[in-house]
Protein backbone atom coordinates (compact mmCIF):
# COMPACT_ATOMS: atom_id res chain seq x y z
CA UNK A 1 0.00 0.00 0.00
CA UNK A 2 1.57 3.39 -1.04
CA UNK A 3 1.88 5.97 1.66
CA UNK A 4 -0.72 8.49 1.68
CA UNK A 5 1.82 11.22 3.09
CA UNK A 6 3.88 11.42 0.69
CA UNK A 7 1.67 11.03 -2.30
CA UNK A 8 -0.01 14.87 -2.23
CA UNK A 9 0.68 18.25 0.41
CA UNK A 10 -2.50 18.11 1.96
CA UNK A 11 -3.60 18.66 5.35
CA UNK A 12 -2.77 15.17 7.05
CA UNK A 13 -6.39 15.65 9.04
CA UNK A 14 -8.41 17.93 8.80
CA UNK A 15 -11.77 17.90 11.27
CA UNK A 16 -14.93 20.08 9.94
CA UNK A 17 -18.06 20.88 12.33
CA UNK A 18 -17.69 17.44 14.26
CA UNK A 19 -20.84 16.32 16.67
CA UNK A 20 -21.09 13.26 18.37
CA UNK A 21 -23.72 12.94 20.64
CA UNK A 22 -24.39 9.48 23.15
CA UNK A 23 -28.10 9.70 23.49
CA UNK A 24 -29.16 12.07 25.11
CA UNK A 25 -25.20 13.48 25.63
CA UNK A 26 -23.98 15.21 23.71
CA UNK A 27 -20.11 14.72 23.57
CA UNK A 28 -18.80 16.64 20.86
CA UNK A 29 -20.20 20.01 19.87
CA UNK A 30 -18.59 21.12 16.63
CA UNK A 31 -15.29 20.12 16.62
CA UNK A 32 -12.72 21.62 13.60
CA UNK A 33 -9.12 20.72 13.84
CA UNK A 34 -6.39 21.09 10.80
CA UNK A 35 -3.16 18.91 11.42
CA UNK A 36 -0.47 19.22 9.08
CA UNK A 37 1.97 16.55 8.17
CA UNK A 38 4.74 15.89 11.15
CA UNK A 39 2.92 18.37 13.53
CA UNK A 40 2.26 16.53 17.25
CA UNK A 41 -0.60 17.96 18.77
CA UNK A 42 -1.65 17.15 22.19
CA UNK A 43 -5.52 16.99 23.93
CA UNK A 44 -5.61 17.85 26.85
CA UNK A 45 -9.52 18.00 29.11
CA UNK A 46 -10.80 16.88 31.83
CA UNK A 47 -11.96 12.63 31.87
CA UNK A 48 -15.60 12.55 30.03
CA UNK A 49 -14.83 16.09 27.58
CA UNK A 50 -14.38 14.35 24.67
CA UNK A 51 -11.06 13.61 23.87
CA UNK A 52 -11.34 9.74 23.38
CA UNK A 53 -14.49 10.21 21.08
CA UNK A 54 -12.84 12.85 18.93
CA UNK A 55 -9.58 10.41 18.48
CA UNK A 56 -11.98 6.86 18.03
CA UNK A 57 -14.25 9.29 15.36
CA UNK A 58 -10.70 10.00 13.75
CA UNK A 59 -10.22 6.54 12.61
CA UNK A 60 -14.12 5.81 12.81
CA UNK A 61 -14.25 3.02 15.94
CA UNK A 62 -16.87 5.63 16.62
CA UNK A 63 -18.96 6.95 13.80
CA UNK A 64 -19.83 10.82 13.72
CA UNK A 65 -23.67 12.41 13.75
CA UNK A 66 -22.32 15.16 11.74
CA UNK A 67 -19.48 16.44 10.16
CA UNK A 68 -16.39 15.55 8.16
CA UNK A 69 -13.20 14.17 8.90
CA UNK A 70 -10.19 14.32 5.89
CA UNK A 71 -7.02 12.26 6.10
CA UNK A 72 -4.86 13.79 3.48
CA UNK A 73 -7.98 15.07 1.95
CA UNK A 74 -9.89 11.74 1.50
CA UNK A 75 -12.59 11.24 3.99
CA UNK A 76 -12.67 8.51 6.23
CA UNK A 77 -15.67 6.64 6.64
CA UNK A 78 -16.71 7.69 3.24
CA UNK A 79 -16.25 7.35 -0.64
CA UNK A 80 -16.90 9.95 -2.94
CA UNK A 81 -18.12 9.67 -5.81
CA UNK A 82 -17.14 11.04 -9.00
CA UNK A 83 -20.19 13.07 -9.17
CA UNK A 84 -18.72 14.80 -5.76
CA UNK A 85 -21.53 13.00 -3.77
CA UNK A 86 -20.29 10.76 -0.37
CA UNK A 87 -21.16 7.56 0.10
CA UNK A 88 -20.58 5.61 3.44
CA UNK A 89 -17.64 2.88 3.05
CA UNK A 90 -17.90 -0.44 2.66
CA UNK A 91 -16.24 -2.43 5.40
CA UNK A 92 -13.34 -3.28 3.13
CA UNK A 93 -13.00 -0.15 2.35
CA UNK A 94 -13.23 1.51 5.62
CA UNK A 95 -10.75 -1.40 6.96
CA UNK A 96 -8.06 -0.01 3.94
CA UNK A 97 -8.33 3.37 5.41
CA UNK A 98 -8.07 2.66 9.10
CA UNK A 99 -4.74 0.77 7.95
CA UNK A 100 -3.36 4.19 7.40
CA UNK A 101 -4.17 5.14 10.92
CA UNK A 102 -2.47 3.57 13.90
CA UNK A 103 -4.31 3.70 16.95
CA UNK A 104 -2.83 3.20 20.41
CA UNK A 105 -5.26 2.40 23.10
CA UNK A 106 -5.35 3.58 26.73
CA UNK A 107 -5.96 -0.46 27.62
CA UNK A 108 -3.00 -1.80 25.19
CA UNK A 109 -5.65 -4.64 23.92
CA UNK A 110 -3.00 -7.02 22.73
CA UNK A 111 -3.80 -10.32 21.77
CA UNK A 112 -3.94 -12.68 24.67
CA UNK A 113 -3.76 -15.90 22.40
CA UNK A 114 -0.63 -14.10 20.20
CA UNK A 115 2.85 -13.96 20.91
CA UNK A 116 4.26 -10.69 20.96
CA UNK A 117 6.19 -10.69 17.84
CA UNK A 118 2.34 -12.65 16.29
CA UNK A 119 0.74 -9.51 17.82
CA UNK A 120 2.70 -7.08 15.55
CA UNK A 121 3.52 -9.72 12.43
CA UNK A 122 -0.42 -10.74 12.47
CA UNK A 123 -1.59 -7.75 10.43
CA UNK A 124 1.48 -7.44 8.57
CA UNK A 125 0.51 -10.58 7.43
CA UNK A 126 -3.43 -10.37 7.00
CA UNK A 127 -3.92 -6.44 6.12
CA UNK A 128 -0.54 -5.87 3.97
CA UNK A 129 -0.38 -8.98 2.41
CA UNK A 130 3.19 -9.72 3.34
CA UNK A 131 5.08 -12.67 3.61
CA UNK A 132 5.49 -14.58 7.48
CA UNK A 133 9.37 -13.23 6.83
CA UNK A 134 9.30 -10.05 5.68
CA UNK A 135 6.54 -9.48 8.56
CA UNK A 136 8.76 -10.65 10.70
CA UNK A 137 11.65 -8.66 9.99
CA UNK A 138 9.42 -5.62 10.16
CA UNK A 139 8.38 -6.85 13.46
CA UNK A 140 11.86 -7.36 14.64
CA UNK A 141 13.01 -4.22 13.64
CA UNK A 142 10.12 -2.41 15.11
CA UNK A 143 10.42 -4.36 18.70
CA UNK A 144 13.92 -3.36 18.51
CA UNK A 145 12.87 0.48 18.34
CA UNK A 146 11.13 0.11 21.70
CA UNK A 147 14.12 -1.87 23.44
CA UNK A 148 11.71 -5.69 23.75
CA UNK A 149 13.32 -8.02 21.17
CA UNK A 150 13.77 -10.47 24.15
CA UNK A 151 10.52 -10.45 24.80
CA UNK A 152 9.06 -11.43 20.95
CA UNK A 153 8.14 -15.32 22.07
CA UNK A 154 6.15 -14.44 25.28
CA UNK A 155 2.65 -13.49 25.76
CA UNK A 156 1.35 -10.19 26.50
CA UNK A 157 0.14 -11.16 29.80
CA UNK A 158 4.07 -12.05 31.02
CA UNK A 159 4.59 -8.46 30.44
CA UNK A 160 4.50 -5.28 32.62
CA UNK A 161 2.00 -2.58 31.47
CA UNK A 162 4.86 -0.76 30.52
CA UNK A 163 6.24 -3.39 28.34
CA UNK A 164 2.59 -3.92 26.64
CA UNK A 165 1.88 -0.47 25.99
CA UNK A 166 5.30 -0.33 23.86
CA UNK A 167 3.88 -3.72 22.12
CA UNK A 168 1.09 -2.39 21.08
CA UNK A 169 3.09 1.33 19.73
CA UNK A 170 5.06 -1.34 17.80
CA UNK A 171 2.66 -3.01 16.31
CA UNK A 172 1.10 0.25 14.97
CA UNK A 173 4.54 1.26 13.85
CA UNK A 174 4.84 -1.88 11.46
CA UNK A 175 1.57 -0.83 9.86
CA UNK A 176 4.21 2.58 9.17
CA UNK A 177 0.85 4.60 9.43
CA UNK A 178 0.39 8.45 8.10
CA UNK A 179 -1.06 9.60 11.20
CA UNK A 180 -0.78 8.02 15.19
CA UNK A 181 -3.71 8.47 17.23
CA UNK A 182 -3.22 7.73 21.07
CA UNK A 183 -5.61 7.77 23.49
CA UNK A 184 -4.25 8.21 27.12
CA UNK A 185 -1.29 5.49 26.64
CA UNK A 186 0.01 6.24 29.88
CA UNK A 187 -3.48 6.16 31.93
CA UNK A 188 -3.31 2.34 32.12
CA UNK A 189 -0.06 2.18 33.98
CA UNK A 190 1.63 2.56 36.81
CA UNK A 191 4.22 5.50 37.83
CA UNK A 192 7.29 4.07 37.35
CA UNK A 193 6.07 2.58 33.95
CA UNK A 194 4.73 5.86 32.12
CA UNK A 195 8.37 7.34 31.41
CA UNK A 196 9.49 4.36 29.34
CA UNK A 197 6.37 5.19 27.38
CA UNK A 198 6.81 8.29 27.20
CA UNK A 199 10.21 8.24 26.09
CA UNK A 200 9.49 6.20 22.79
CA UNK A 201 6.42 8.42 22.01
CA UNK A 202 8.99 11.37 22.35
CA UNK A 203 11.31 9.50 20.11
CA UNK A 204 8.80 9.17 17.76
CA UNK A 205 7.55 12.84 17.78
CA UNK A 206 11.01 13.98 16.77
CA UNK A 207 11.32 11.55 13.93
CA UNK A 208 8.53 13.52 12.50
CA UNK A 209 5.50 11.14 12.59
CA UNK A 210 2.27 13.17 12.81
CA UNK A 211 0.69 12.05 16.08
CA UNK A 212 -2.85 13.31 17.92
CA UNK A 213 -2.64 12.40 22.13
CA UNK A 214 -4.87 12.58 24.58
CA UNK A 215 -2.90 12.57 27.51
CA UNK A 216 -2.86 14.05 30.99
CA UNK A 217 1.29 14.26 30.82
CA UNK A 218 1.44 17.23 30.76
CA UNK A 219 5.94 17.28 30.69
CA UNK A 220 5.18 15.48 27.62
CA UNK A 221 2.86 17.90 26.08
CA UNK A 222 4.58 21.02 27.14
CA UNK A 223 8.13 19.90 25.55
CA UNK A 224 7.08 17.59 22.43
CA UNK A 225 3.99 19.12 21.38
CA UNK A 226 4.13 21.46 18.30
CA UNK A 227 0.14 22.46 19.38
CA UNK A 228 -1.40 21.86 22.45
CA UNK A 229 -5.33 22.03 22.80
CA UNK A 230 -7.60 21.75 25.85
CA UNK A 231 -11.28 20.56 25.32
CA UNK A 232 -13.83 20.90 27.19
CA UNK A 233 -17.72 19.74 27.46
CA UNK A 234 -17.61 18.47 23.96
CA UNK A 235 -15.97 22.01 22.30
CA UNK A 236 -11.94 23.01 21.88
CA UNK A 237 -11.25 25.81 24.74
CA UNK A 238 -8.46 26.88 23.67
CA UNK A 239 -5.37 25.97 21.25
CA UNK A 240 -1.98 27.46 20.96
CA UNK A 241 1.78 26.40 20.50
CA UNK A 242 2.26 24.07 23.40
CA UNK A 243 5.30 26.99 24.89
CA UNK A 244 2.55 29.45 25.56
CA UNK A 245 -0.43 27.81 25.99
CA UNK A 246 0.95 26.08 29.69
CA UNK A 247 2.40 29.70 30.56
CA UNK A 248 -0.32 32.14 29.69
CA UNK A 249 -3.57 30.10 29.72
CA UNK A 250 -6.11 32.57 28.06
CA UNK A 251 -9.59 31.08 29.90
CA UNK A 252 -10.36 30.45 32.99
CA UNK A 253 -11.25 26.90 32.26
CA UNK A 254 -7.84 25.58 31.04
CA UNK A 255 -6.59 27.96 34.06
CA UNK A 256 -8.28 25.63 36.17
CA UNK A 257 -7.61 22.62 34.91
CA UNK A 258 -4.11 23.28 34.76
CA UNK A 259 -3.77 24.29 38.28
CA UNK A 260 -5.78 20.94 39.16
CA UNK A 261 -3.12 19.12 37.51
CA UNK A 262 -0.84 20.69 39.11
CA UNK A 263 0.90 22.84 36.87
CA UNK A 264 0.55 25.58 39.14
CA UNK B 1 -31.27 -61.89 54.85
CA UNK B 2 -28.09 -61.36 53.38
CA UNK B 3 -27.88 -59.77 50.80
CA UNK B 4 -25.91 -61.72 48.01
CA UNK B 5 -24.83 -59.78 44.91
CA UNK B 6 -24.84 -61.56 41.60
CA UNK B 7 -22.82 -59.58 39.14
CA UNK B 8 -22.41 -63.19 37.02
CA UNK B 9 -26.36 -62.17 35.67
CA UNK B 10 -24.15 -59.03 34.24
CA UNK B 11 -21.22 -60.72 33.10
CA UNK B 12 -23.54 -63.39 31.12
CA UNK B 13 -25.66 -60.26 29.49
CA UNK B 14 -22.56 -58.35 28.51
CA UNK B 15 -22.88 -58.93 25.11
CA UNK B 16 -26.35 -57.31 25.18
CA UNK B 17 -24.82 -54.38 27.40
CA UNK B 18 -22.34 -53.36 24.94
CA UNK B 19 -25.20 -53.98 21.88
CA UNK B 20 -26.52 -50.71 23.95
CA UNK B 21 -23.34 -49.12 24.24
CA UNK B 22 -23.04 -48.86 20.26
CA UNK B 23 -26.46 -47.80 20.44
CA UNK B 24 -25.48 -44.75 22.75
CA UNK B 25 -22.50 -43.70 21.05
CA UNK B 26 -24.31 -43.25 17.92
CA UNK B 27 -26.78 -41.21 19.52
CA UNK B 28 -24.65 -39.33 21.76
CA UNK B 29 -22.84 -38.11 19.04
CA UNK B 30 -25.41 -37.43 16.37
CA UNK B 31 -26.79 -35.20 18.79
CA UNK B 32 -23.51 -33.56 19.95
CA UNK B 33 -22.89 -32.54 16.39
CA UNK B 34 -26.52 -31.45 15.38
CA UNK B 35 -26.78 -29.65 18.68
CA UNK B 36 -23.41 -27.69 17.95
CA UNK B 37 -24.73 -26.87 14.62
CA UNK B 38 -27.66 -25.99 16.42
CA UNK B 39 -26.29 -23.90 18.92
CA UNK B 40 -24.07 -21.90 16.91
CA UNK B 41 -26.84 -20.81 14.63
CA UNK B 42 -28.72 -19.34 17.95
CA UNK B 43 -25.85 -18.09 19.02
CA UNK B 44 -24.91 -16.12 16.70
CA UNK B 45 -28.66 -14.94 15.11
CA UNK B 46 -28.61 -13.95 18.70
CA UNK B 47 -25.94 -11.69 18.71
CA UNK B 48 -26.18 -10.62 14.90
CA UNK B 49 -30.23 -9.71 14.65
CA UNK B 50 -32.12 -6.76 16.84
CA UNK B 51 -33.42 -7.83 20.19
CA UNK B 52 -37.40 -8.25 18.20
CA UNK B 53 -36.04 -10.55 16.10
CA UNK B 54 -34.08 -12.53 18.58
CA UNK B 55 -37.14 -13.42 20.83
CA UNK B 56 -38.15 -16.39 19.48
CA UNK B 57 -34.49 -17.82 19.32
CA UNK B 58 -34.98 -17.18 23.41
CA UNK B 59 -37.90 -19.00 23.63
CA UNK B 60 -36.80 -21.41 22.29
CA UNK B 61 -33.57 -21.65 24.83
CA UNK B 62 -35.43 -21.28 27.81
CA UNK B 63 -38.31 -23.65 26.77
CA UNK B 64 -35.56 -26.45 26.05
CA UNK B 65 -34.47 -25.73 28.98
CA UNK B 66 -36.91 -24.94 31.47
CA UNK B 67 -38.44 -28.09 30.84
CA UNK B 68 -37.40 -31.93 31.24
CA UNK B 69 -35.39 -33.31 28.78
CA UNK B 70 -37.75 -36.52 28.81
CA UNK B 71 -40.96 -34.49 28.56
CA UNK B 72 -39.06 -32.93 24.84
CA UNK B 73 -38.34 -36.41 23.72
CA UNK B 74 -41.78 -37.75 24.43
CA UNK B 75 -43.30 -35.01 22.94
CA UNK B 76 -41.53 -34.85 19.55
CA UNK B 77 -41.37 -38.48 19.22
CA UNK B 78 -45.27 -38.20 19.37
CA UNK B 79 -46.73 -35.19 18.52
CA UNK B 80 -44.59 -33.60 16.36
CA UNK B 81 -45.72 -35.99 13.86
CA UNK B 82 -49.28 -35.18 14.85
CA UNK B 83 -48.97 -31.13 14.67
CA UNK B 84 -47.13 -31.60 11.61
CA UNK B 85 -48.24 -34.60 9.97
CA UNK B 86 -44.15 -35.87 8.84
CA UNK B 87 -43.20 -38.71 10.05
CA UNK B 88 -39.84 -39.16 10.97
CA UNK B 89 -38.17 -42.28 11.56
CA UNK B 90 -37.17 -43.08 15.44
CA UNK B 91 -33.61 -42.41 15.27
CA UNK B 92 -33.90 -39.06 13.96
CA UNK B 93 -36.93 -38.08 15.84
CA UNK B 94 -35.23 -38.82 18.91
CA UNK B 95 -31.25 -37.42 17.76
CA UNK B 96 -33.90 -34.11 16.58
CA UNK B 97 -35.39 -34.13 20.44
CA UNK B 98 -31.71 -34.42 21.77
CA UNK B 99 -30.33 -31.74 19.61
CA UNK B 100 -32.92 -29.06 20.81
CA UNK B 101 -32.24 -29.86 24.06
CA UNK B 102 -28.46 -30.27 23.81
CA UNK B 103 -28.24 -26.72 21.23
CA UNK B 104 -30.29 -24.69 24.08
CA UNK B 105 -27.49 -24.90 26.59
CA UNK B 106 -24.87 -24.82 23.81
CA UNK B 107 -26.31 -21.77 22.71
CA UNK B 108 -25.60 -20.21 25.51
CA UNK B 109 -22.24 -20.91 25.92
CA UNK B 110 -21.37 -20.27 22.41
CA UNK B 111 -22.99 -16.60 23.43
CA UNK B 112 -21.11 -16.02 26.64
CA UNK B 113 -18.14 -17.16 25.33
CA UNK B 114 -17.77 -15.22 21.74
CA UNK B 115 -19.61 -12.10 24.19
CA UNK B 116 -16.72 -12.59 27.12
CA UNK B 117 -14.15 -11.52 24.01
CA UNK B 118 -12.58 -8.40 25.01
CA UNK B 119 -14.40 -5.49 22.62
CA UNK B 120 -10.78 -3.54 22.91
CA UNK B 121 -9.24 -6.69 21.17
CA UNK B 122 -11.67 -6.41 18.41
CA UNK B 123 -11.45 -2.73 18.57
CA UNK B 124 -7.67 -2.99 17.92
CA UNK B 125 -7.77 -5.62 14.95
CA UNK B 126 -10.34 -3.02 13.57
CA UNK B 127 -8.03 -0.08 14.20
CA UNK B 128 -5.27 -2.14 11.95
CA UNK B 129 -7.17 -2.92 9.45
CA UNK B 130 -8.47 -6.10 9.46
CA UNK B 131 -11.90 -6.64 8.32
CA UNK B 132 -14.61 -8.12 10.18
CA UNK B 133 -14.14 -11.60 8.45
CA UNK B 134 -10.56 -11.43 9.45
CA UNK B 135 -11.58 -10.23 12.83
CA UNK B 136 -13.86 -13.34 14.04
CA UNK B 137 -11.15 -15.70 12.44
CA UNK B 138 -8.12 -14.33 13.77
CA UNK B 139 -9.20 -12.71 17.50
CA UNK B 140 -12.80 -14.07 18.41
CA UNK B 141 -12.58 -17.21 17.36
CA UNK B 142 -9.44 -18.49 19.02
CA UNK B 143 -10.22 -16.50 22.12
CA UNK B 144 -13.65 -17.69 22.53
CA UNK B 145 -12.99 -21.34 21.63
CA UNK B 146 -10.10 -21.77 24.47
CA UNK B 147 -12.77 -20.45 26.82
CA UNK B 148 -15.97 -22.21 26.18
CA UNK B 149 -14.21 -25.95 25.80
CA UNK B 150 -14.75 -26.79 29.59
CA UNK B 151 -18.47 -25.44 29.44
CA UNK B 152 -18.97 -27.22 25.99
CA UNK B 153 -17.45 -30.57 27.72
CA UNK B 154 -20.14 -30.02 30.64
CA UNK B 155 -23.05 -30.19 28.06
CA UNK B 156 -21.56 -33.15 26.01
CA UNK B 157 -21.15 -35.21 29.02
CA UNK B 158 -25.02 -34.27 30.01
CA UNK B 159 -26.05 -35.02 26.41
CA UNK B 160 -24.78 -38.85 26.79
CA UNK B 161 -26.67 -39.23 29.89
CA UNK B 162 -29.78 -37.40 28.54
CA UNK B 163 -29.74 -40.37 25.90
CA UNK B 164 -30.72 -42.61 28.39
CA UNK B 165 -33.92 -41.28 28.41
CA UNK B 166 -34.25 -42.51 24.71
CA UNK B 167 -34.92 -45.90 26.66
CA UNK B 168 -38.70 -44.89 27.38
CA UNK B 169 -39.56 -44.94 23.92
CA UNK B 170 -37.95 -48.42 23.24
CA UNK B 171 -34.70 -47.18 21.57
CA UNK B 172 -32.34 -50.33 22.03
CA UNK B 173 -29.67 -47.93 23.86
CA UNK B 174 -27.61 -48.86 26.69
CA UNK B 175 -30.87 -48.35 29.58
CA UNK B 176 -32.66 -49.91 27.32
CA UNK B 177 -30.91 -53.27 27.28
CA UNK B 178 -30.09 -52.47 31.63
CA UNK B 179 -33.73 -52.67 31.83
CA UNK B 180 -34.37 -56.20 29.71
CA UNK B 181 -31.70 -58.15 31.73
CA UNK B 182 -33.72 -56.75 34.92
CA UNK B 183 -36.65 -57.94 33.71
CA UNK B 184 -35.29 -60.74 32.96
CA UNK B 185 -33.54 -61.89 36.01
CA UNK B 186 -35.22 -59.02 38.52
CA UNK B 187 -31.61 -57.89 39.52
CA UNK B 188 -31.53 -54.16 39.16
CA UNK B 189 -28.79 -53.48 41.71
CA UNK B 190 -26.29 -55.19 39.79
CA UNK B 191 -27.49 -53.93 36.09
CA UNK B 192 -27.96 -50.33 37.60
CA UNK B 193 -24.53 -50.48 38.75
CA UNK B 194 -22.60 -52.02 36.17
CA UNK B 195 -24.74 -49.98 33.66
CA UNK B 196 -23.86 -46.52 35.57
CA UNK B 197 -19.87 -47.50 35.68
CA UNK B 198 -19.98 -47.82 31.46
CA UNK B 199 -21.80 -44.55 31.15
CA UNK B 200 -19.00 -42.92 33.81
CA UNK B 201 -16.28 -44.82 31.25
CA UNK B 202 -18.00 -42.93 28.58
CA UNK B 203 -18.53 -39.71 29.94
CA UNK B 204 -14.96 -39.82 31.80
CA UNK B 205 -13.78 -40.37 27.97
CA UNK B 206 -15.70 -37.35 26.39
CA UNK B 207 -14.15 -35.12 29.47
CA UNK B 208 -10.61 -36.65 28.73
CA UNK B 209 -11.22 -35.56 25.08
CA UNK B 210 -12.43 -32.31 26.25
CA UNK B 211 -8.87 -31.81 28.09
CA UNK B 212 -6.88 -32.68 25.10
CA UNK B 213 -8.86 -29.86 22.97
CA UNK B 214 -8.33 -27.25 25.72
CA UNK B 215 -4.60 -28.11 25.67
CA UNK B 216 -4.66 -28.21 21.81
CA UNK B 217 -6.23 -25.01 22.15
CA UNK B 218 -4.47 -23.26 25.26
CA UNK B 219 -2.34 -20.14 23.55
CA UNK B 220 -0.14 -19.99 26.65
CA UNK B 221 1.52 -23.37 26.52
CA UNK B 222 5.03 -25.07 26.88
CA UNK B 223 7.25 -24.63 23.79
CA UNK B 224 8.01 -28.37 23.96
CA UNK B 225 5.03 -29.99 21.50
CA UNK B 226 6.78 -33.35 22.42
CA UNK B 227 4.05 -36.31 22.79
CA UNK B 228 5.95 -36.74 26.36
CA UNK B 229 4.90 -33.45 27.24
CA UNK B 230 1.16 -34.16 25.82
CA UNK B 231 0.92 -37.52 27.74
CA UNK B 232 1.71 -35.64 31.25
CA UNK B 233 -0.71 -32.84 30.61
CA UNK B 234 -3.45 -35.02 29.82
CA UNK B 235 -2.31 -37.28 32.66
CA UNK B 236 -2.21 -34.55 34.93
CA UNK B 237 -5.65 -33.23 33.73
CA UNK B 238 -7.16 -36.71 34.28
CA UNK B 239 -6.35 -37.10 37.71
CA UNK B 240 -7.04 -33.64 38.12
CA UNK B 241 -3.90 -32.80 39.81
CA UNK B 242 -3.09 -29.71 37.81
CA UNK B 243 -6.27 -29.33 35.25
CA UNK B 244 -5.35 -26.58 33.63
CA UNK B 245 -1.40 -26.85 34.33
CA UNK B 246 0.14 -24.65 31.88
CA UNK B 247 -1.85 -21.44 31.95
Amino acid sequence: MPSLANTENKLAVEITDLHKSFGSLEVLKGINLSVRPGEVICMLGASGSGKSTLLRCINQLTVQDRGEILIYGDPIGFVRSPDGKMKEAGTGTLAKQRSHIGFVFQQFNLWPHRTVLGNITDALIIVKKLTEEQAEKIALDRLEEVGLTDWKDEYPSTLSGGQQQRVAIARMLAMEPDVMLFDEPTSALDPERVGEVIDVMRELAQKGHTMILATHELNFARDTADRAIFIDQGVIVEEGPAKDFFKNPKSDKLRSFLKRMGNG
Amino acid sequence: MEFEFRFDIVWNNLSLLLEGVQTTIVLSLLTMVLGTVIGLFVAIIRLRVKRIYAVPFIIYVEVFRGTPGLIQIVWIYYCLPIVTGFQLGELTSLVIAMALNVGAYLSEVFRAGIQGVDKGHIEAAAALGFRPGQITRRVVVPQAAYRMIPAIGNVFVSAIKLSSLCSVLGMAELMYQGQIIIANFFRPIEVFTVVAFIYLIMAYTTSLFMMYLEWKFAWVRRRDNSFWEKFKYISRAAFSLKPQGDI
